[in-house]
């Protein structure tokens, strides 16, 4: 194996991001910016769950469970994304391992 | 996400669970108190479950969200336990001590029920949780 070939797949993995919303964009919402929006909804509720932790230890939170609640919702959707992730990254191996 | 609808009602759950422990808390620790014979006396707090709407109008909507339970604390208008012990600083003209009218026993049990079924709750969130986290692993060992 030689190293252009690993650059080569480095280059490729920043591709779907931008050139697939590029191309999809004017169909409509393609999948590279359902993948954006979705990332984005994620972070936000991190950032939620990590608010509710700073409040909780500072001493300002009414009810433990709610931020039990939330943490879960979160990890949930954390979990969710890992598997989209690695569907994706198993469909595009699958078509990089394609023979033409 | 349809899982945070079942996180939601079991965190109403627990919230109605801990204001009963809270009440309970609250009862037990105004269990010994005692009153001057003019003052009005401790009533005990009592938790009030109840849905959010009336049942009919649940049935009609389709028992959609508005099911979860509401706590509220209402005083009991219970009199005071009557004691006599004359030699009391507090005893009334007959010699009667008023002391706060609240069953230790009865507070008890109701704190027992209430951490049982705020276990409950956690054990349908658990539940509820580890389905979706099952859900995730179709297609996994493919």
């Amino acid at each position: 194996m030689n190293i252009e070939a690993i650059q080569a797949m480095g280059m490729h993995d920043e591709v779907p991001g931008t050139a697939a919303a590029a191309q999809a964009v004017p169909a409509g919402a393609g999948f590279g910016s359902q993948v954006a929006q979705g990332l984005q909804e994620l972070n936000q509720q991190l950032l939620a769950s990590q608010v509710d932790l700073q409040r909780l230890a500072a001493g300002e939170t009414a009810s433990l469970h709610e931020v039990m609640v939330r943490m879960e919702e979160s990890r949930i959707a954390l979990q969710l994304a890992l598997q989209v992730r690695n569907r994706a990254l198993e469909a595009y191996q699958d078509v990089m391992r394609m023979q033409v | 996400m349809d899982f945070t609808q079942a996180f939601a009602i079991s965190a109403a759950g627990m919230s109605v669970q801990r204001m009963r422990v809270e009440v309970a808390a609250l009862n037990l620790a105004n269990a010994h108190g005692v009153q001057a014979p003019g003052a009005p006396a401790y009533q005990p707090l009592r938790v009030m479950v109840t849905p959010s709407a009336p049942f009919d109008a649940l049935v009609a909507s389709g028992l959609q969200p508005g099911a979860l339970p509401t706590a509220s604390v209402q005083a009991t208008a219970a009199p005071p336990r009557m004691v006599h012990d004359p030699g009391h600083p507090l005893a009334d003209a007959r010699g009667f001590v008023h002391h706060a009218a609240v069953d230790p026993a009865t507070e008890m049990v109701t704190l027992m029920s209430a951490m049982r079924s705020y276990e409950a709750n956690v054990a349908a969130m658990n539940t509820t949780r580890t389905l979706a986290l099952k859900t995730l692993e179709i297609g996994r060992g493919a």
